[in-house]
């Protein structure tokens, strides 16, 4: 039943996220604004096509697609749904997951650089610079609930930091902002990157799958989605307290999500992108604030260093 | 025993008999003794693996040895499992692409296998030799016999240069050594290494100090930063079967000698943990940092090597630490992680070396700037390459990742143990080891990326094909291997169980098992993934079936003069990376453009230092060359003069036996 909930979830949510922020920002800029579920009509439309391929391209930008999707899929399986255990769950499963996520984001990297682009090189090259910094960052932010919490699995972790009070709010808070960023960066919004951009030379993501079209686009689109539901799942989990109750906390989990949705439509709607220099700056924000919430949890255990 | 040591002389034996042979039965010859050599090998050592009893001899010299034992432990056992497949593929491989040499009588294939064949054989000693001066012979051995395979290429200006600097290299390493066995043999009065066991207990201080001098000596072999400087120069000057069997298993035999030595000394003060914690730290940073600002192909693989040796570094600094606090599956977890690694390291790795041996005796440039589109021409080898890649940067379904992962969860387990400054550590280690998994990440989609994807940035003479079998079966073994443990883990993971248990001075049982039920766990994960990764094949497939697949030029914004320069170049793709780490890997840029009106040519230039050889090394051999520079009137090549210090010597030895009398 509750696997039954998130299957239907990791299949509409990567369509609704998006429309969702379409939406918010046309109403911002006071337009009407597609349907919510355009991205499901397009996308449906998309499977229903052929294909032109560039003659550069080898088997990576055949095979790229399928094992991007499986990736990002696999890796939210591994996200426990709020106050349950995920399918997959193992200590230490956050490694598996943060190195599925590099496993699509290797053969993303690799198919754009197949197509001899240099507008795809340099979307390619942008991606996993950035990704460099996010990483690292991401592995204090988890190192850090797991010392605070003593477990090393997602779903105990996230159990047990729902009980307690008083600190672990603001490690909480100061978690949320870091993977809000991260959100930003690996599904590839503002003020990281614009996926509606109409210039190559300022893309990331939207570069990359450039050359793609028909079922590929429509994987490669759909992942990206996924990703966004996935890192959406993850706030949900830190701040759906424990023992909300089975009804209400699905309830709420859906209310995280459309609200995850709706602040990137709106940090969308306020800023504009960042010129490409200053965005590691931005996404260092994330590692500072994954360090802050290091520091809290040292001082809360060893009251200091 | 006997068996073993038959296998060690048939490399040995096989070698000498490709002296005389004919030349195109030399590798032929080589290939067959060492697959002959396998079973003498292969059998006792998996049973050692597997928990039999250890096979130990004892040889009583008389003179200056005395007692010298000959020991197969798992340990050993382990290094020999990896010796002996590296030798045999190393051997396949060489048939096939020591071809080019075969018809120039400029260079003689003889003698690359007699030294191969000695090289093998002597690194077979190594792991088993349990006496410090019969030890230190095998040892210089087996850095002579590769210093001559480096320097194959002879008659090349460069290849002489570096294999003179690998000789240096690894002499200042066997001057630690010596001075460490030295010290140790004073102490105990024995060269036997099982006496050197007391000596943790009976002076922990001098036992610090000798493990260090053991892990600096052993640690230029392995390449830890601030002594890896000569990894870059050998790897590119030797032919690429000799690259493959030196940075897939002779630099483990340095890892090797640090293990040993672990195992004679413990680890006699908790700070060595962290000292060989933080030096792996600092090698796999900035290994992979130097490996993303090259553009030799073989360069950068080499750095990579430097990087893979920091993170097997950093399980054994993780085991250090947990058997130093006292927690059994920190301890447990280091270690396998570290073997694991040692293992993977060899698989992938050898497999790169052997890819980019291809793609050199294809198109004769390990310039990747040069390359582009080989994917077309060489598909398999591109296939395989990919696999190797896909491994090394640790990614789940190969077995980067199964190692690495041992090596995090110990890092974890740091963090739900008590002490600050164990937590600190464990944050600094995972946010050190993500760090240099992403940037391998950088380096092989990079590599892989400009070598073999997009379009031909150079016209080729003639059109790269496909490389011949005895290339690409070791490469396709070795592949076979990855998978294997990437994805039955379970099934090889057992193997490696006899040689942990060694490292740890408890009875690690039950951690084990946790440990084992974890690993299964994943394995079952991965299973999925792979299913997942086949489900959306077969689904792309089925929503193309019966569709228009059309194929096109890439899309280009609709700019008129296409030309395959144009594609990104794998400096600019590391360009936004390594300018964040510039202080790291400094970068030299030269623009020489005209000032006319209309310019009409222009050329850029730009090359990056390694750190550590600019700042640390030059300056301390110019400073030692300055020194020594005070002295040189002693030497004045006056014969008179060398007379007079004779007499000198005669009055002083005639005044000190009258003063003592």
């Amino acid at each position: 039943m509750l696997k039954g909930f998130y299957a239907l979830i990791l299949v509409l949510g990567p369509f609704i996220l998006p429309g969702i922020i379409n939406r918010i920002k046309a109403i911002w800029a006071g337009r009407k604004g597609p349907a919510i579920l355009q991205p499901l009509f397009d996308f449906n439309k998309l499977i229903r096509k052929g294909e032109v391929i560039s003659k550069t391209t080898s088997f990576v930008f055949r095979i790229a697609p399928p094992v991007n999707v499986a990736a990002v899929l696999f890796a939210s399986l591994i996200i426990p749904l709020p106050q349950h255990n995920a399918i997959l769950s193992f200590p230490g499963d956050f490694i598996l997951f943060a190195y599925s996520l590099a496993l699509a984001r290797f053969m993303l990297v690799i198919a754009a650089l197949d197509t001899g682009s240099s507008f795809e090189g340099m979307g390619s090259a942008r991606e996993i610079t950035f990704s460099a910094i996010v990483e690292p960052a991401f592995f204090i932010l988890v190192g850090s609930l797991a010392l605070v919490t003593g477990h090393t699995s997602f779903a105990a972790i996230f159990e047990l930091l729902n009980y307690s009070t008083g600190f672990t709010i603001l490690v909480k808070s100061l978690c949320v902002i870091s993977l809000f960023i991260m959100l930003l960066t690996e599904c590839a919004r503002v003020p990281v990157d614009d996926p509606n951009t109409h210039l190559e030379l300022t893309m990331i993501h939207e570069v990359m799958i450039l050359d793609y079209s028909g079922s590929d686009l429509a994987f490669m689109q759909y992942a990206v989605g996924l990703k966004m539901v996935t890192i959406a799942t993850l706030l949900a989990n830190l701040l759906i307290p424990t023992g909300t109750g089975t009804a209400a906390g699905l309830a709420l989990y859906l209310v995280v999500l459309a609200i995850a949705a709706i602040a990137v439509g709106l940090v969308e709607s306020w800023i504009a992108r960042l010129r490409m220099t200053h965005v590691p700056q931005f996404i260092f924000l994330m590692a500072a604030f994954s360090l802050t919430a290091f520091a809290v949890v040292m001082f809360l255990i060893h009251g200091g260093f | 025993m006997i068996t073993l040591l038959t296998g060690a002389g048939l490399f040995l034996f096989g070698g000498l008999l490709a002296i005389p042979a004919k030349k195109q039965w030399r590798g032929m010859l080589f290939i067959v003794i060492s697959l002959i050599a396998q079973f003498f090998i292969l059998p006792p050592v998996i049973k050692i693996l597997y928990g039999s009893p250890v096979i130990s001899i004892n040889l009583n010299f008389s003179g200056p040895i005395g007692n010298a034992g000959l020991l197969v432990d798992p340990l050993a056992a382990f290094f020999m499992l990896i010796i002996s497949i590296g030798g045999l593929l190393a051997a396949i491989y060489s048939a096939g692409y020591m071809k080019m040499y075969r018809d120039d009588d400029r260079y003689s294939l003889g003698s690359y296998y007699f030294f191969m064949g000695l090289l093998i054989a002597a690194m077979l000693m190594v792991v088993i030799i349990q006496n410090a001066l019969l030890f230190l012979i095998a040892w210089e051995i087996m850095s002579l016999s590769s210093f001559f395979l480096v320097t194959f290429e002879h008659r090349k200006e460069e290849v002489r240069k570096a294999g003179l600097y690998y000789l240096v290299a690894m002499q200042i390493g066997a001057a630690f050594l010596l001075t460490a066995f030295g010290w140790s043999a004073i102490q105990t009065g024995s060269l036997d290494f099982a006496s050197f066991k007391n000596l943790s207990i009976a002076n922990p201080v001098n036992a610090t100090f000798i493990f260090i001098l053991f892990f600096l000596g052993f640690g230029t072999k392995a390449g830890f930063v601030p002594l890896h400087t000569w990894l870059p120069m050998a790897h590119p000057a030797a032919p690429t079967g000799v690259s493959a069997i030196m940075s897939g298993v002779m630099i483990k035999t340095g890892i090797y000698g640090i293990l040993r030595m672990l195992l004679i000394f413990g680890v006699p003060s908790p700070w060595l943990a962290w000292f060989v914690f933080g030096v792996a730290l600092i090698t796999g940073l900035l290994g992979i940092l130097n490996a993303i600002a090259r553009q030799d192909l073989k360069e950068k693989l080499a750095f990579s090597s430097i990087e893979n040796i920091g993170i097997i570094g950093l399980g054994i600094g993780v085991g250090m630490l947990g058997i130093v606090s006292g927690r059994q599956l920190i301890a447990l977890a280091g270690f396998l992680g570290a073997l694991l690694h040692i293992f993977n390291h060899f698989t992938f790795k050898s497999l790169l070396f052997f890819g980019a041996g291809i793609v050199y005796s294809k198109t004769h440039t390990r310039n990747i700037e040069k390359l582009g589109g080989l994917a077309h021409y060489l598909p398999v080898t591109s296939a395989l390459f990919l696999i190797g890649s896909l491994a090394i940067s640790g990614l789940p379904l190969f077995n980067g990742f199964i190692g690495e992962f041992a090596i995090y969860f110990g890092l974890v387990k740091g963090l739900n143990a008590t002490g600050g400054a164990l937590h600190l550590t464990a944050i600094i280690g995972l946010a050190g080891l993500a760090l240099i998994g992403v940037m391998a990440a950088l380096c092989f989609t990079q590599i892989f990326g400009i070598c073999f994807l997009g379009s031909p940035r150079t016209a080729w003479h003639n059109q790269p094909a496909e490389a011949s079998p005895a290339m690409l079966i070791p490469m396709a073994a070795l592949a076979f291997l990855i998978i294997l443990i990437g994805l039955f883990t379970p099934l090889v993971l057992s193997l490696f169980w006899t040689v942990v248990q060694q490292f740890l001075p408890f009875s690690a049982v039950s951690v084990w098992f946790e440990l084992y039920t974890i690993y299964e766990k994943i394995n079952r994960a991965l299973l999925i993934l792979g299913g997942l990764i086949l489900f959306f094949t077969l689904l792309r497939w089925l929503l193309l079936r019966g569709k228009s697949v059309a194929t096109f030029k890439t899309w280009d914004c609709g700019y008129q003069a296409e030309s395959s320069r144009l594609q990104y170049t794998a400096s600019s793709f590391a360009a936004s990376f390594v300018e964040m780490g510039s202080a790291l890997v400094p970068r030299k840029s030269v623009v020489e453009s005209s000032r006319e009106l209309f310019p009409s040519g222009a050329q850029f230039t730009s090359d990056t230092d390694d750190v550590t050889e600019q700042s640390l090394i030059r300056p301390s051999i110019s400073l030692l060359q300055k020194t020594l520079q005070r002295f040189a009137w002693i030497q004045s090549g006056k014969t008179q003069q060398y007379i007079l210090y004779g007499l000198i010597f005669l009055l002083i030895l005639v005044i000190w036996i009258i003063g003592v009398h």
